[in-house]
């Protein structure tokens, strides 16, 4: 670094020269801006890595409008909020109540995805696609299907039967 | 064997690129000497630098958020001023970096021409830093589009209405700008395009031109009055 005379000067006299004395300021100062930058703007790139996933659940009714005995099919509009996206899915579940619990079908088989129904009559879900056969909890009685009927998570707010139309796959 | 001390390892970059030679050109030049608002009016164009880097940075980020569609475009914005972390912070920094740009250059412009620095044997310096200034306000003019609320809507709408008063052409030119008669999706895609791959491109080259020239020529004295009387020279 090509140094003036007065720098030598100043630095033989045991003083801090003008120019270290600025080297430092732009250091220190250029640091601090950097510093204070540096972690807003990697904070902003990094913040979804601390974000907590939404739950998205869905109204899907009066709790007091689903009654004991047979299941009650029920169609609903999902809508889902993604960022800046939000999604409108029609989408509908299976809901079997014994007046206190909730129970919320998939209601798409566990075979392959068919629609199911309910019989009245013999009490259980009957796949159209491949013969399956549920019970009323949910449990295969008979046909391919390699596990119980996926469930959604449900809960009753206010008197109003929410679910979160994810799949929770074979609960039993 | 022992670890190399902080010398070897730059001399030993230095021999392989000569970074060296580099940096003394660059930050160990010669400067003129001024004192007082005439030595500040010398950082005008380290100033804008400084700012443009701030906005390619803050610029990046938002991209990383943004949509260029007329349906998502105004709700990811929102997005990033309410949900993202620093979110309203970084936007704020692009957007008041933004006017300050503009600020800067055309201060940075006044410096040079009230100083007569343009002169020979600057002229390329000041030709290639005019082209500077009108991409600047090629990049105030699309970003301002971007956000898509009424603001942003007829403030283009009123830009490209300009552009079609032209004579002669002024027609395709506002239908070049907008990308079809009328503003819409088009518009908006095309304006994003410029302002952040086209422009950005531009500038870059433009700056190393500009950066390079500064640095051969080197910095021009203070102007002096006749008769080495007076002057800024202090």
């Amino acid at each position: 670094m090509p140094n003036d005379e007065a720098c030598v000067r100043e630095e033989a006299a045991g003083g801090v020269s003008r120019r270290t004395f600025l080297t430092a300021g732009i250091v220190v100062l250029g640091g601090a801006i950097s510093a204070l930058l540096g972690a807003t703007g990697l904070s902003y790139f990094i913040s979804p890595a601390f974000k907590k996933d939404e739950e998205d659940w869905v109204d899907i009714g009066r709790a007091s409008d689903m009654k004991p005995g047979a299941p009650l099919k029920v169609d609903f509009v999902a809508r889902k909020r993604d960022a800046w996206v939000v999604t409108e899915k029609r989408s509908s579940a299976w809901v079997s109540t014994d007046g206190k619990e909730f129970t919320v079908f998939d209601p798409r088989c566990t075979h392959l995805g068919c629609p199911y129904r309910w019989d009245q009559a013999r009490e259980q879900f009957l796949c159209p696609c491949h013969a399956a056969v549920f019970d009323a909890k949910g449990q295969v009685v008979s046909g391919p299907p390699p596990r119980p009927l996926d469930r959604f998570a449900a809960k009753v707010v206010e008197g109003r039967l929410l679910i979160q139309p994810q799949a929770i796959k074979g609960a039993a | 064997m022992r670890a190399p001390t902080m010398t070897e390892v730059r001399d030993w970059v230095n021999e392989r690129t000569g970074f060296e030679t580099v940096w003394n050109a660059l930050l160990e030049r010669h400067i003129p000497e001024a004192k007082g608002p005439v030595a500040w009016a010398y950082t005008l164009g380290s100033a804008s630098m400084f700012v443009f880097t701030l906005q390619a940075v803050t610029g990046a980020l938002l991209a990383m958020n943004y949509v260029p569609s007329t349906d998502h475009a105004y709700d990811s914005v929102r997005f990033i001023g309410s949900s993202v972390l620093m979110g309203g912070f970084i936007r704020g920094l692009h957007h008041y970096g933004a006017s300050f740009m503009v600020v800067l250059v055309v201060a940075h412009m006044l410096r040079i021409y009230l100083m007569g620095s343009y002169k020979y044997p600057r002229e390329g310096t000041w030709m290639v830093g005019v082209l500077l200034f009108l991409v600047v306000i090629g990049f105030g003019f699309t970003g301002y589009l971007l956000p898509w609320d009424q603001k942003a809507y007829w403030a283009t709408a009123v830009g490209t209405n300009i552009a079609g008063q032209t004579p002669v052409v002024g027609g395709m030119v506002a239908k070049i700008l907008k990308g079809g008669a009328d503003m819409g999706a088009p518009t908006l895609t095309r304006f994003y395009a410029l302002h952040v791959l086209v422009l950005p491109g531009v500038i870059g080259v433009l700056l190393g031109v500009h950066l390079f020239l500064v640095v051969w020529h080197g910095i021009s004295e203070p102007p002096t009055r006749m008769g080495g009387k007076g002057g800024s020279r202090g």
